[in-house]
């Protein structure tokens, strides 16, 4: 617990961190997911 | 896909600095912060809170000119991108409040107290929910599209007049360690950095997330009901 | 010239419409009076014998007064819709001419609300005391039309939204806040009995408000009325 009070800025830092990992990973996750269906949308309308 | 890993990276340093960066009285290496008075390491918030304040207003501004060009184009196209800018927009909004929230109960003692700026960036958010509940409650594509850009616009030509209230009221408990009353910039050089960069940051990722939205819909559109 | 007396007639046709109509059934006006009567009551129990602060009573009569114009500032749009005759007053008129003639209408409601408002208050409201009254006259003229110019557009907005009633205050609120606190804040200083002077800025906010409002509200006005 006293590490915890003594460092708790890097605490923090550590947990931003993390959280901008996972939003980073889902708009990746979207992002992969949805150029697939454009390229499925372009080949059927072709 | 290489712009958007050096967006993850970017902000992953901006958080490291933001955070890591030393706080001493008196600056001496050029890495260390200076010590605000009054906030020392409660001030590290203007690298994140700031920027969502940002974003909220660009998101609504995004909102205000695509629904003045839909209303001008009528293509469905202008609408789907102000109403996506409007989406993002108000996710930050919400973020901004809170974090102001939390910052203001650490500094000041209370979650709420009215501050100027306080009331300003809730009167941002009641705007959005207010044009949200007006999008749902109208039928039809078109006409839709046309409430809400008028609704946009009138709300954001009376938004100013909000900038000019927050001068009257005199105190602000509000830091403003930007700009003060003279305009002068009077923040620490490598501060100053940090924080753009996180401004740049956070802009990239609204972009990111606004193109994913609009791309998602205008293809939703394409493949039909 | 010609088309500008045409123009100022379909107004005040449009106008004499709304208001015709509105002494024959006197929705509008009996909603707006019995609401002021019924929440002025509620307050007058609510503080008892008690003396609010000054701050506090110049805020109240600017909820009642918003509150009260929320509950008929919207008929006249929302009237077209129910009676089904808007496609006639699109056809007979220019969108311009419906819009001010419609700001008129509401401007007249607003301005009787408030007077009525005020009078009430100022006698039933303990502790209710204008020093300044000729500050305070000025704030409600201004106030009023202020009011009417933002409540007229939003009313046009949500005249064909389905959850209209609901919808106008959560519309009209964020749009109306400057106009509030201003005028809040100057009915505060005119019961403190202020100078004219110290109002200055609010004035300033109110009249500018106005003039902006009213103007990016006939620029958009058409857009609202064609669909």
């Amino acid at each position: 617990m006293d590490f915890l009070s003594q460092n708790s800025l890097y605490v923090v830092l550590f947990i931003v961190l993390v959280v901008w990992l996972g939003v980073f990973l889902y708009l990746s996750r979207i992002e992969r997911r949805l150029k697939v269906l454009e390229d499925v949308y372009k080949k059927a309308s072709q | 896909m290489a712009l958007r890993a050096l967006l993850g990276l970017w902000l992953g340093v901006v958080i490291v600095l933001g955070f890591g960066l030393p706080m001493v009285a008196t600056p001496v290496e050029w890495y260390q912060l200076p010590v605000i008075p009054g906030l020392e390491d409660k001030a590290r918030i203007i690298f994140f809170h700031v920027p969502t304040a940002w974003l909220a207003v660009v998101g609504f501004a995004m909102s205000l000119i695509y629904g003045a060009r839909y209303l001008r184009s009528k293509k469905i196209d202008d609408d789907i991108k102000s109403s996506a800018s409007a989406g993002i927009g108000f996710m930050f909004c919400t973020l901004a409040t809170v974090t102001g929230a939390i910052w203001a109960k650490f500094s000041w003692g209370t979650f709420w107290n009215w501050d100027p700026r306080q009331t300003s960036i809730f009167v941002l958010l009641l705007i959005y929910g207010a044009y949200f509940a007006l999008r749902s409650a109208v039928e039809g594509e078109e006409r839709r599209a046309t409430l809400a850009a008028v609704y946009a616009i009138i709300a954001g030509v009376t938004m100013p007049f909000f900038m000019f209230i927050m001068p009257r009221i005199l105190s602000s408990l509000h830091p403003e360690p930007i700009l003060n009353t003279q305009g002068k910039l009077h923040m620490n050089t490598i501060m100053l950095l940090v924080f753009l960069a996180s401004l740049i940051g956070f802009t990239g990722v609204y972009w990111w997330m606004w193109r994913l939205q609009v791309r998602t819909e205008q293809l939703h559109h394409r493949i039909g009901p | 010239m010609a088309k500008a007396g045409r123009w100022l007639r379909s107004v005040a046709a449009v106008f004499d419409k709304d208001w015709r109509s509105e002494l024959r059934t006197r929705y509008a006006i009996s909603a707006l009076l019995m609401f002021v009567v019924t929440t002025i009551a509620i307050l007058m129990f609510s503080l008892g014998s008690e003396e609010a602060p000054q701050e506090v009573l110049s805020g109240m009569l600017w909820v009642v007064i918003f509150f009260a114009a929320m509950s008929g500032l919207s008929r006249t749009f929302v009237a077209e819709e129910e009676r089904g005759t808007t496609m006639t007053l699109q056809l007979l008129t220019s969108p311009g001419a419906v819009y001010f003639g419609k700001l008129l209408f509401n401007l007249v409601l607003v301005t009787g609300l408030s007077v009525f408002t005020v009078l009430l208050y100022a006698l039933f409201i303990n502790g209710f005391v204008i020093q300044n009254v000729l500050l305070f006259t000025l704030t409600v003229a201004l106030g009023s039309v202020g009011f009417s110019a933002a409540a007229t557009i939003i009313a046009a907005i949500i005249a064909k939204a389905a959850t209209r009633g609901t919808l106008y205050p959560v519309l009209s609120f964020p749009v109306l806040l400057p106009l509030l606190l201003a005028v809040i804040n100057a009915t505060r200083l005119a019961a403190e009995g202020a100078p004219l002077a110290d109002a200055a800025g609010e004035f300033q906010l109110l009249v500018s408000y106005i003039v902006v409002v009213v103007t990016a509200s006939a620029l958009v006005f058409e857009y609202v009325w064609k669909e």
